[in-house]
């Protein structure tokens, strides 16, 4: 340890993180730690006793068959949409890699709705699907198509919200297969050309193959984050019909606020926080392959 | 001014030793130059100076004063960076106040120094710009006024020329030359650039392998180099050297037998010349073409320089030699004879070390 | 560049079916904003007619006379705004903390506000939430603003940002005796406005959008942010008669963000792109 120059280590020095830190051990941290905690009781909001039960609460989650639902939701959700996501982006990223304003527009009229609030998007998309006077059933109506109950139907509910989901926020993968792809050496490009590749050609075997760590971690991301899901769902059919939408986080929301019963909320919380875990060490693996594997 | 004295200095990174029991002396006023190829430790001997590295063992005094441990902002010194780093979004007139305003001097004197230092640089029309808005030369000019408005004991250069073009280096050497004049200050400066160094030292300290290999007076390192690293160092091109095998002394004098049969009868005294094998040392400027000359060897390339030309001779054993041509203009192929100044003939011994011959007599 | 769309007609095809897609893109939020120009009687009838008669700008008036979207509006400024500006200094500060001071124990810190970056809001907002209610932070200002510092990715970023910056100007500020304070807030700060501008936007938009924290800290309609207010007013409206006025509504929400994503889109992209 240096005592002399820029790498000298003092401990006044800590005073720069400290604010942070504290803030951060205080409202992540500790709330991290105390959900654990409380997962174990079971705690009345109610009457506000509490009690320690071991690991009953989260025995009582497995066998919940609501619980076992809403898990399935979630992960047909993220089935659903996963695919979709990647796909799209990542067509929309090939055809808009490339100079000049229309390019530009394009790109920036895709990535566009994913700065609204999504209680924007739901309301939008609610007027949009209003059967009778909305604008998708005047389409079909028109095209001569029958009228589908979008919305209403348990089949076809939570397929709707996820394609509504895909359509709010493309942008962003979109935007992360764009970095990607400007990273792809011209002269690969060039050496295919000059090997006489046609365009199928190249974009099997050099774009793509170039692009496997990226879609890959763009999968990945997107599989976390909707597993996180819950605004889009809760505002545009609160769970049903017959609860075929409800996703976890929603079921955490209404154990603590409405049936109040804080342990079993929090230990739905670690549920899902123990799925998180999984997903972001398996995206933090694959990027640091990445770090060490480049060329 | 003040006197610079690094006693028994080492630095190690980790496991390695760059730097090991290094001492040396530098008086007030003296231009001193660290001189060396990458990676010899100039750099890390400098920063330690500077206070912004740490010596692993060691002391360092300026001025007569230990400030081995004293913060790089209380040594009395001022530093000029490789690449300037001047506050970019400060004006000059900032860049050159800052460190004088985090030591409390007063503005009425701190104007006065940034308008003698103007003056002296030529920044006058630049103090009201900012450091993008200026050449390169510019900038190097206020990184150099920024050092001496704080009025050091001890100037500190880090490679401050390799930044800029070749008719601008040119330049800026004799502006450097002329502000030592001008202030009288200890200077140290760090290059691996033999020319800068030969210019504008007063002494040069060279360096290999983290370890001084010498340090004299320009004139004493290009005539008198204490080690073959140095007298192949310095010079353009540096001295070229022949595998020689020893003869019968004659008059105390070592006798060598030259590739190609031929005989030098050298000025270099026989006592004291270890067993082994030896070079010959010979610069270029001192090996003319001659019919008769001692070494024999046959054009491989001739290079035309402009104010002298030069070939490469490859000799009998394979070795290479590069002579100057004094008109003369063989073809490549042609093998000619080279006359050798036996007082600028130098031998070197399987340690490295220098055996000059004796001065001649008036 | 991308050679795989060189020739020309194909490309002229792909351009303009991209062009066709990006408009049904944008199909809903034109249809909303079309609507929203119609009186609320007319679209109980028919919501077929876009650009043609009538128009009127009585809905958006409904709004303005609308106290509480104000209100709503002002509490989302004011707490998207101070979360904004809490969440650069702390992430400034800390971020050259950690890119270029030593102190004992800064790996093992930073190796645990990286943790935080895997820890999603969802799991830690009911233990929060309970937190907060404990602390009496319902249905207040601070309520809302204070978790939002605690997000490690702004210290993430700002820690990037400055272990890029060259270390000789700080050696020169160490020459020229700089203390550390004063090196941060006269050398290295000034220097790193893009990457505060970038942040600054990020979180404000991440703030101004968010849902679930405000969802269950501020249950009195007079702390909603608008985000939330406008969730609020989403209820059973098939039969609603104020159409045109609900229309206007999502138009009004829309416009701040939307006039900040154009102004600042290059911002928005390079900090989606750094995660």
């Amino acid at each position: 340890m240096s005592a002399v120059g820029l790498r000298a280590s003092r401990p006044a020095y800590a005073l720069f993180v400290l604010p942070f830190v504290a803030l951060y051990a205080a409202l992540l941290i500790w709330p991290l730690l105390k959900g654990v905690f409380i997962s174990f009781h079971d705690h009345d909001l109610l009457s506000n006793e509490s009690f320690w039960v071991g690991l009953a609460n989260y025995a009582e989650l497995w066998d919940d068959e609501v619980f076992r639902q809403v898990v399935g939701n979630t992960i047909r959700f993220v089935a659903i949409s996963t695919p979709i996501f990647v796909i799209l982006s990542l067509s929309l990223a090939l055809a808009l890699n490339r100079p000049g304003k229309l390019a530009f527009l394009l790109r920036a009229t895709f990535f566009c709705a994913s700065v609204f609030s999504v209680t924007l998007v739901t309301l939008v998309w609610k007027l949009a699907l209003m059967p009778g006077r909305g604008l998708l059933p005047q389409l079909l109506t028109a095209l001569g198509l029958p009228e589908l109950p979008l919305l209403t139907d348990e089949n076809l509910a939570l397929l709707t919200v996820a394609l509504i989901t895909v359509w709010w926020i493309i942008g962003l993968p979109m935007i992360l297969f764009l970095s990607a792809l400007q990273q792809i050496p011209a002269e690969l490009y060039e050496a295919a050309a000059l090997d006489n590749a046609s365009r199928w050609r190249t974009l099997t075997r050099v774009t793509l193959p170039s692009l496997k760590r990226a879609i890959v971690l763009v999968a990945l991301i997107e599989l976390i984050r909707q597993f996180q899901v819950f605004p889009q769902i809760l505002l545009m059919t609160n769970g049903g019909p017959n609860n075929s939408t409800r996703p976890i986080v929603q079921f955490i929301y209404e154990q603590a606020f409405m049936q109040l019963s804080l342990g079993y909320a929090t230990a739905a919380s670690q549920v899902l926080l123990a799925i998180m875990l999984v997903g972001v060490s398996a995206q933090i693996w694959i990027e640091r392959d990445k770090k060490g594997g480049r060329a | 001014m003040a006197s610079l004295k690094l006693q028994n200095i080492s630095k190690r990174y980790g496991a390695t030793q760059v730097i090991a029991d290094l001492s040396l002396d530098v008086a007030e006023g003296e231009f001193v130059v660290f001189l060396g190829p990458s990676g010899c430790g100039k750099t890390s001997l400098l920063r330690m100076v500077a206070g912004l590295e740490e010596a692993s063992g060691g002391r360092i005094l300026i001025g007569g004063r230990d400030v081995t441990q004293a913060p790089p902002g209380q040594r009395n010194l001022a530093m000029v960076f490789q690449h300037y780093a001047l506050y970019p979004h400060m004006s000059v007139r900032d860049n050159l106040a800052f460190g004088l305003r985090n030591i409390g001097v007063k503005e009425v004197e701190i104007a006065r120094r940034i308008a003698e230092a103007g003056r002296m640089l030529e920044l006058d029309a630049l103090l009201e710009r900012k450091p993008t808005q200026l050449s390169g030369g510019q900038r190097q000019r206020v990184a150099i006024g920024r050092a001496v408005v704080k009025e050091p004991g001890i100037f500190l250069f880090d490679e401050p020329l390799s930044n800029l073009d070749a008719a601008l280096r040119g330049r800026t050497r004799l502006e450097l030359a002329q502000l030592h004049r001008r202030l009288g200050a200890t200077m140290v400066f760090v290059t691996h650039d033999q020319i800068e160094a030969m210019t504008l030292a007063t002494r040069i300290v060279v360096m290999k392998g983290g370890a001084i290999e010498q340090v004299a007076a320009p004139a004493e390192l290009y005539r008198r180099p204490a080690t073959r690293f140095v007298a192949g160092f310095i010079g353009t091109p540096g001295m070229g050297f022949v595998p020689v095998q020893r003869a019968a002394d004659e008059e105390g004098f070592a006798v060598l037998a030259l590739p190609g049969g031929g005989r030098l009868r050298t000025r270099v005294p026989a006592v004291g010349l270890p067993a082994g094998a030896l070079s010959l040392g010979l610069r270029p400027e001192t090996l003319h073409p001659a019919a008769d000359g001692a070494i024999q060897g046959s054009v491989e390339m001739v290079e035309f320089l402009g104010e002298r030309t030069l070939a490469h001779l490859k000799l009998a054993d394979g070795s290479a030699l590069i002579v100057t041509l004094n008109g003369v203009r063989p073809e490549v192929g042609e093998s000619i004879g080279v006359a050798v100044d036996v007082n600028e003939a130098h031998l070197f011994d399987e340690s490295g070390r220098a055996h000059h011959a004796l001065e001649p007599s008036a | 560049m991308n050679p795989l769309l060189r020739r020309g007609w194909f490309d002229r095809l792909l351009m303009a079916g991209l062009c066709l897609l990006a408009l049904a893109w944008m199909l809903p939020l034109l249809w909303v904003l079309a609507l929203s120009f119609k009186p609320n009687e007319f679209l109980m009838a028919r919501t077929d007619v876009f650009l043609a008669p009538p128009y009127t700008l009585d809905n958006y008036l409904d709004i303005l006379g609308t106290s509480a979207v104000f209100r709503w509006l002002g509490n989302s400024a004011l707490v998207a705004l101070l979360q904004t500006a809490g969440v650069l200094v702390l992430s400034s500060l800390a971020g050259y903390g950690f890119a270029r001071c030593e102190f004992p124990g800064r790996r093992w810190l930073f190796a645990f506000v990286l943790f935080g970056l895997a820890v999603p809001a969802q799991s830690v907002f009911i233990p929060l939430h309970h937190q907060f209610t404990s602390w009496g932070l319902q249905n207040t200002h601070a309520g809302l603003i204070l978790p939002g510092l605690a997000a490690p990715f702004g210290v993430y970023l700002m820690t990037q940002y400055f272990k890029a910056i060259p270390l000789e100007l700080e050696e020169a500020a160490l020459l020229d005796n700089a203390s550390r304070l004063k090196t941060f807030v006269r050398v290295i700060l000034p220097l790193s406005l893009p990457a505060q501008a970038t942040l600054g936007i990020f979180t404000f938009l991440a703030c101004w959008n968010d849902y679930l924290w405000p969802l269950v800290i501020a249950t009195q309609p007079d702390m909603y942010t608008l985000t939330r207010g406008l969730a609020s007013t989403q209820t059973n409206f098939a039969q609603s008669e104020g159409l045109g006025f609900l229309m206007a509504q999502a138009v009004f929400a829309g416009a701040p963000v939307l006039l900040l994503y154009l102004f600042f889109q290059k911002h928005l992209v390079s900090a989606v792109s750094s995660r």
